[in-house]
């Protein structure tokens, strides 16, 4: 081949590489905020009512964040709609009788046991992830009808302190500083993203894949544990799911992993996490404030996931997609 | 000094059926370059995968520095002190410069679990000066450095742990002269200070001229070890090839002329990054061979008279005007194409040899527009049994089958599908002899009935022996024709080549 | 290394368990017969385990009424599978189709059934765009047409169930519900088995890129697939209409995973490819609807059942894996 000429990469590059991605998202929130303002300028937009989206935002990006190790190996968890509705009733159940031990320590287990059981389903049983994970939904579901019998579980107000600021805004970014760290200072990052990278060289090259595949599910099902916690306390209530409605929970936090996953070459994933809940937090809210049914929130749901994918892959060409 | 470092002991590897490494023994001394050449498919690779962990050792051992060297991985290599420079990429995309420099390694930067990134980040970028690298920033993710600068970073990874034996596979052909002058640099330095380097590589003037002794293998045997100065590269070739052109291998006639009629046209493709407006004619009834290095573009010459080109421009057109874009173009008007990616584009394995047989000419296996599938097993049956395809029957999924019949299942289809244009890209790959021999067998009798074929290959022997014309490319363009010739050599086509 | 990445085979004679296993699974006769002997053992399974109620005539037509739907979408489904793709819009598609039937059945029967596939087909087309023209993978494409079309069901039976024309169930018989799934199941047959539809499918499946070096026009023939099973869903539809007379927020409900469930005991692989057959689709409705109603008969809860069927369903795809042709799994 030609001769090439030295590739000089100038350190300012760096500087405006790192911010860019956050610079763009941000336009995107102005924008977003923008559209819907002059749509709806009485119902949407204002201070108090931008924290109330930010809130719910929070609770979501907790679980992008742990579903982000999951996708940047190119495996997919479904059963994360179901694991939060497990997790949110166990939580009510323990909380009754332990207060908030119960309520912070019993999801956070049982999130990080279903990620677990996910896991080595999956490596022992050598299936697709998003097959092995639907299967497994719909166990994780049953269980959930099991514990209620049926009955709508409530979380007393006394231990709702996770529902509003700032225990809340404390927890979620107690989370997505553990993300950031475990990403960034941990071997469990370099692996998931060299996993994620070329799965047969990383293997060749000592990475343990099938024992770091476990660890990503593991952590996908501690940060769901997380977001169960923060979901309870907002909701103050839930309810088994049965017969795949589960599976509308798991929309909403893997749109943030997309924004995480199109915006990681600019370095800031977890940000990027974050602001794109925040954007989808908007877009749905401003839906409701120019009048839109709330059956209309499912098809934006979808549009919206469907949008977020398409702009964030590129096709190309000769490959091969199934 | 001839002290032994590493020692190979009656190694031996099979794939199925294929023997790819029959009962070497082999020693490499400290302090040497060796050399270490052989046609494609002589095992020289296996043997070295096996080295590395990378292939389990069927039977044999290799002793290093006196203990038996167990391993099951490149990392685990490394850490008893050998390792290894791949021909491909060799680094992950998505990690950055310091990262892929210690993958694997990262224990010594770990307390209680948590990474010291910064001292990882500090030795790495003093790794890189060292060897004088200092343009390139071990924090910067290694997507942003070329091909080239992700070799040079490879060459760091392999050996700053001052690896007792690093072997370099087939490297230099991918990289421009300052790349290769740089791996020289580093060969030269692992020498002196008492380690070893085995090298691979096809060039056999830059064999003997960097090495200090050279192993040959053939067909998965060892035949000899040479001191390179007592060497020139015919003697060489003599080793690797071990017979002067058997005249029952390839085609025996000489001067017969060729039919003026253009049955394919190219002119001025392009394909970016591979081809530079390359131009040649197909003549009815001629063996058009291409050959090169393997970068050198050929590959995807096969792949654009094919009209399986992604990004060419250009025009590829038959006789009477029709240009070929599209495979399914290019198939209905008679063109095939064998393609040295065996496995993934010139079959479906994980599929019966019947199908793989029957399926470009579907349409004219219809009877009443109903197909039958007796009648498609007729049809791969006629023609796997023409060629001698190994087989337990027609239902048989190719992935069962070794690499020289599941070939000669990519040639039935083309022969049953009585195309007129066959475009051939390293037929002879990875096959053992026999083999060989029937396909060779076959393109002159493809010829005999008329057929146009372009054999593309890296084996210059096979080019010289089976064609009446040959086209050499180099860095995308061409660069030499030569016409067949009883007198023709390798050198001169080596001189055009590189 | 610089020649190919060989797979290694074993070829000791003594194989691991494992190996002998998958040697086993890999022979075509295992495919083919394995999901019938599954079928039998699990009519004769529940035969006693409901004391002989399944068996019983009245039960038998019961259980065949309402299989034909799932029987003739799982067709439409086969075909997307046996190229390897997924779809999990079928519910929704189901679900919107049977309300533009009911909506046209006001002024023509005919026209209502063309409704439906027209319907189908268009969100078939939708799912095969995405996927072929800009490549995103098939089951996050049908997750999310799934989930907007389902939005779409809730909200144009918000305030009431759609009803078709009142006297339509006068077509809700055994006779022509069973013409026309025998009609939907045999002429999907006759294409798949005698013209090259079948091989091209099972060659998009076992290696894409071979099958278009081959000459197969992959992106046309996956777009119209997609395109196909959602008419052949759309007609689906149409027994849907006839049976229950109207369409609610919930119609449809989980179809899709019935349907992979369905097919996966079956026999057919989760990858699709050359190893699938037309009897994955016969045997396993039959084995699912068997399997759902005799858990029914029993007295399981609702939760209960949907435990079981979870649990089964991972271990039938385990089974029946080709694992020979994954080579990374994702």
């Amino acid at each position: 081949m030609s001769l090439k000429e030295s590739t000089q990469k100038p350190k300012t590059n760096k500087f405006v590489n790192n911010y860019l991605g956050i610079i763009l998202l941000l336009l995107l929130v102005a924008v977003i905020w923008a559209i819907f303002k002059i749509l709806a300028p009485g119902n949407f937009g204002s201070p108090d009512k931008m924290l109330s989206y930010l809130q719910s935002s929070l609770i979501y990006a907790v679980g992008g964040c742990g579903l982000y190790f999951i996708c940047v190996m190119g495996l997919f968890d479904f059963s994360i709609g179901a694991n939060v509705v497990l997790s949110s009733i166990l939580a009510c159940v323990f909380a009754q009788k332990f207060g908030y031990a119960g309520l912070i320590l019993v999801p956070i287990i049982c999130g990080t046991l279903i990620g677990l059981l996910n896991g080595i389903v999956y490596i022992k049983l050598h299936i697709p992830s998003m097959i092995v994970t639907v299967g497994l939904a719909l166990i994780y579901e049953s269980l959930s009808v099991f514990a209620t019998q049926g009955q709508e579980q409530i979380l007393q107000s006394a231990n709702c302190a996770f529902g509003t600021y700032p225990a809340n805004l404390i927890l979620a970014l107690c989370a997505f500083f553990l993300t950031a760290l475990i990403i960034k200072y941990t071997k469990i990052g370099t692996y998931t993203y060299a996993i994620g990278s070329n799965e047969y060289v990383a293997k060749n090259m000592g990475v343990s894949v099938n024992k770091y595949k476990v660890v990503a599910f593991v952590l996908c099902g501690f940060f769901v544990g997380v977001m169960s916690i923060l979901t309870i306390s907002y909701g103050t209530s839930m309810t088994a799911a049965s017969s795949l409605s589960s599976m509308g929970r798991n929309f909403t936090p893997l749109m943030g992993t997309f924004f995480g996953l199109a915006f990681r070459k600019y370095g800031k994933p977890i940000t990027a996490i974050v602001i794109g809940e925040f954007i989808i937090s908007m877009i749905f809210n401003g839906f409701v404030a120019i009048g839109a049914p709330s059956t209309v929130q499912n098809v934006v749901t979808g549009a919206a996931l469907l949008l977020i994918v398409m702009v964030t892959t590129k096709p190309v060409k000769g490959i091969v997609v199934k | 000094m001839e002290e032994v470092i590493l020692r190979a002991e009656n190694v031996n590897k099979s794939f199925g059926i294929t023997h790819a490494v029959k009962d070497v023994t082999l020693p490499f001394n400290k302090g040497e370059i060796r050399g270490l050449i052989g046609e494609n498919g002589s095992g020289k690779s296996t043997l070295m995968s096996m080295l590395l962990g990378i292939y389990s050792i069927d039977s044999g051992k290799f002793i290093l520095d006196g203990k038996e060297l167990n391993v099951n991985n490149q990392v685990e290599a490394n850490r008893n002190g050998v390792s290894i420079i791949v021909q491909e990429m060799g680094t992950l995309s998505g990690l950055t410069v310091a990262e892929n420099i210690f993958l694997g390694n990262e224990d010594r930067f770990v307390k209680f679990g948590i990474k010291n990134t910064t001292a990882m980040n500090r030795e790495a970028q003093a790794l890189l000066d060292k060897y004088g690298f200092n343009r390139i920033d071990a924090t910067m993710m290694i997507d942003n450095y070329d091909f080239e600068d992700r070799k040079l970073i490879e060459i760091v990874k392999a050996t700053y742990f001052d690896p007792k034996v690093l072997v370099i596979d087939e490297t230099t052909t991918a990289l421009s002269q300052s790349g290769r002058d740089e791996l020289y640099k580093h060969m030269n330095r692992i020498r002196d200070e008492g380690n070893t380097v085995i090298f691979i590589s096809h060039d056999l003037a830059e064999v003997i001229k960097y090495t200090n002794s050279i192993s040959v293998l053939r067909d998965g045997v060892l035949i000899d070890t040479v001191q390179s100065s007592d060497v020139t590269e015919d003697d060489l070739k003599k080793l690797m090839v071990g017979r002067v052109l058997d005249d029952r291998y390839y085609r025996t006639d000489y001067g017969e002329a060729v039919s003026d009629d253009v049955v394919l046209s190219v002119k001025n493709v392009s394909v970016p990054g591979e081809i530079k407006n390359m131009s040649f004619e197909l003549h009815k009834g001629e063996i058009l061979g291409i050959g090169g290095l393997s970068e050198c573009g050929m590959h995807e010459v096969g792949k654009a008279v094919f009209g399986a080109s992604y990004d060419r421009t250009g025009e590829v057109t038959l006789a009477d005007g029709t240009p070929i874009n599209s495979i399914t173009t290019a198939i209905k008007h008679s063109i095939a194409y064998a393609s040295k990616d065996r496995d993934n584009e010139s079959l479906v394995i994980n599929d019966s040899i019947s199908d793989n047989i029957c399926l470009p000419s579907m349409d004219s296996l219809r009877v009443n527009n109903i197909l039958l599938n007796k009648h498609l097993n007729e049809f791969a049956n006629k023609y796997a049994k023409l060629i001698s395809v190994k087989m337990v029957d027609v239902n048989q999924f190719v992935s069962d089958l070794s690499g020289g019949n599941k070939q000669k299942v990519v040639l039935a289809r083309w022969i049953g599908k009585n195309s007129d244009i066959v475009v051939l890209d390293s037929p002879t790959r990875g096959i053992d002899v026999k083999v060989k021999a029937d396909i060779y067998a076959l393109m002159s009798e493809m010829k005999k009935q008329g057929k146009s074929i372009i054999v593309i290959s890296e084996e210059i022997m096979e080019l010289l022996g089976m064609c009446d014309r040959i086209l050499v490319m180099k860095d995308g363009a061409l660069s030499g024709e030569f016409m067949r010739s009883p007198t023709l050599t390798e050198e001169d086509f080596i001189a055009k080549m590189v | 290394m610089t020649e190919l990445q060989n797979i290694e085979i074993p070829t000791t004679e003594n194989k691991s368990f494992g190996a002998k296993y998958r040697e086993f699974m890999d022979k075509p006769v295992t495919r083919g017969v394995l999901p019938v002997v599954g079928l039998l053992i699990i009519i004769a399974l529940f035969a006693i385990l409901t004391g002989g109620k399944i068996i019983q005539p009245f039960n038998i037509s019961l259980l065949l009424s309402q299989t034909y739907m799932l029987m003739i979408a799982a067709t439409g489904v086969f075909l997307i599978m046996t190229m390897g793709c997924l779809d999990f819009s079928q519910g929704s598609m189901l679900a919107i189709a049977s309300i533009v039937i009911c909506y046209l059945s006001t002024y023509s029967l005919p026209l209502a059934i063309l409704g439906g596939m027209v319907t189908g087909g268009a969100i078939g087309a939708i799912n095969g765009f995405f996927l072929v023209k800009r490549k995103m993978p098939s089951f996050i494409v049908t997750i999310c047409t799934m989930f907007l079309f389902r939005g779409l069901c809730a909200y144009l039976t918000t305030n009431s169930p759609v009803y078709a024309i009142g006297d339509i169930n006068k077509y809700n018989t055994m006779t022509i519900e069973l013409t026309l799934t025998a009609i939907v199941l045999l002429l999907v047959y006759l294409l798949f088995h005698f013209t090259k539809l079948g091989s091209n499918l099972k060659a998009i499946g076992a290696g894409e890129t071979g099958a278009r070096f081959a000459g197969i026009k992959v992106e046309k023939t996956k777009l119209l697939v997609y395109i196909a099973a959602g008419m052949i869903t759309g007609f689906a539809a149409f027994i849907n209409v006839i049976k229950v007379g109207s369409v609610t927020s919930t119609s449809g409900n989980m179809m899709e995973t019935q349907i992979l469930i369905a097919l996966v005991l079956g026999g057919l692989p989760i990858s699709g490819g050359a190893k699938v057959r037309f009897t994955n689709v016969i045997v396993g409705v039959l084995t699912y609807k068997i399997l759902s109603t005799g858990l029914v008969m029993m007295g399981f809860t609702t939760q209960m059942q949907q435990l079981i069927e979870g649990v089964i369903f991972l271990i039938v795809v385990a089974i029946f894996s080709d694992r020979k042709s994954i080579q990374v799994i994702k």
